[in-house]
């Protein structure tokens, strides 16, 4: 098989989806959406057309326990960003619909 | 490598650093090395007024480890060729 | 190489990890980042008073607890009345 169009590992999941929007999950409660032109093996990424949606959880003070937080969503575009590698959860490709 | 080469091509650009303390720095990138270390020139802080620790600062050194996103400008990043570049690049790595 | 050799000798402000602040003379450094300060203080930021400046003195500063390393525009950082700035103290550095 061709081996630049199977997947063998995981990271040709993340080559098959160059020049594509992708999912991105970072730490600290971020998510990105953008188009992916650039990884490397720390993952960290290059993407253009960004939205960045931080969610912001609020934690009602004296609240019963399994009271569901209030959860703030702030979201923003960039334009072209790098993200470095250690704050990267997951990649995910396209959703093909 | 490859995102190291990047950051050599966009030097006396400028750059918007945001750092792990959420701290977000703009200024003329001056170099980069191998750790993504970075140094700015003519930096200015983002939001001045809640952060006025670095008034008097006019130049910077940013470890790597502590930056979450660097905002590039977009008109100096040649998508086509970050692409292509990455595909040789993860090919590369297979063959090892 | 972003090299720290342009800032030996030059009056320099660093961000700690936990958020600290902390200016000083840089006096020397080496591969690791770590830093060496001369006549150093540490400021301490808060909203309800203004900057308390601590002597540190002489220094050693963990390359792994850097953040961020200033060049200080001594003219401006001397003409800045520190007991009238009232600031949240910097986040430390979370992942």
């Amino acid at each position: 098989m061709d081996p630049s169009s199977s997947i063998q590992e995981p990271f040709d999941l993340i080559r098959l989806s160059l020049s594509e929007r992708v999912f991105v999950k970072l730490r600290g409660d971020r998510e990105l959406t953008g188009i992916l032109h650039a990884y490397d093996g720390h993952m960290n990424l290059i993407m253009s057309d960004v939205e960045e949606t931080i969610m912001i959880v609020d934690v009602v003070d004296g609240a019963p326990a399994g009271q569901p937080a209030t959860v703030n969503v702030a979201k923003r575009k960039m334009d072209m960003l790098f993200v470095r590698g250690d704050g990267v959860i997951l990649v995910s490709p396209p959703s093909r619909t | 490598m490859l995102i190291f080469s990047v950051f050599k091509t966009l030097t006396d650009q400028q750059v918007t650093v945001e750092l792990k303390n959420d701290l977000s720095i703009t200024g003329v990138l001056k170099s980069v090395d191998q750790f993504l270390n970075i140094r700015l020139d003519s930096i200015k802080v983002l939001d001045e007024a809640r952060h006025p620790h670095m008034m008097a600062v006019k130049n910077c050194f940013i470890r790597g480890s502590v930056v979450r996103y660097v905002q590039l400008p977009s008109e100096h990043v040649d998508t086509q060729l970050l692409e292509d570049a990455t595909r040789r690049e993860s090919l590369a790595a297979v063959k090892r | 190489m972003s090299s720290l050799q342009g800032y030996v000798d030059r009056r320099v402000l660093l961000i700690l990890q936990d958020g600290r602040v902390i200016v000083g003379v840089m006096v020397g450094f080496d591969q690791r980042s770590n830093v060496v300060l001369s006549d150093s203080k540490e400021r301490i930021y808060s909203i309800d008073a203004g900057v308390e400046e601590i002597p540190l003195g002489l220094y050693l500063v963990k390359g792994d607890m850097i953040v961020l390393i200033g060049e200080l525009d001594d003219a401006v950082d001397t003409a800045v009345d520190l007991g009238t700035i009232h600031a949240e103290p910097i986040p430390p550095i979370r992942y």
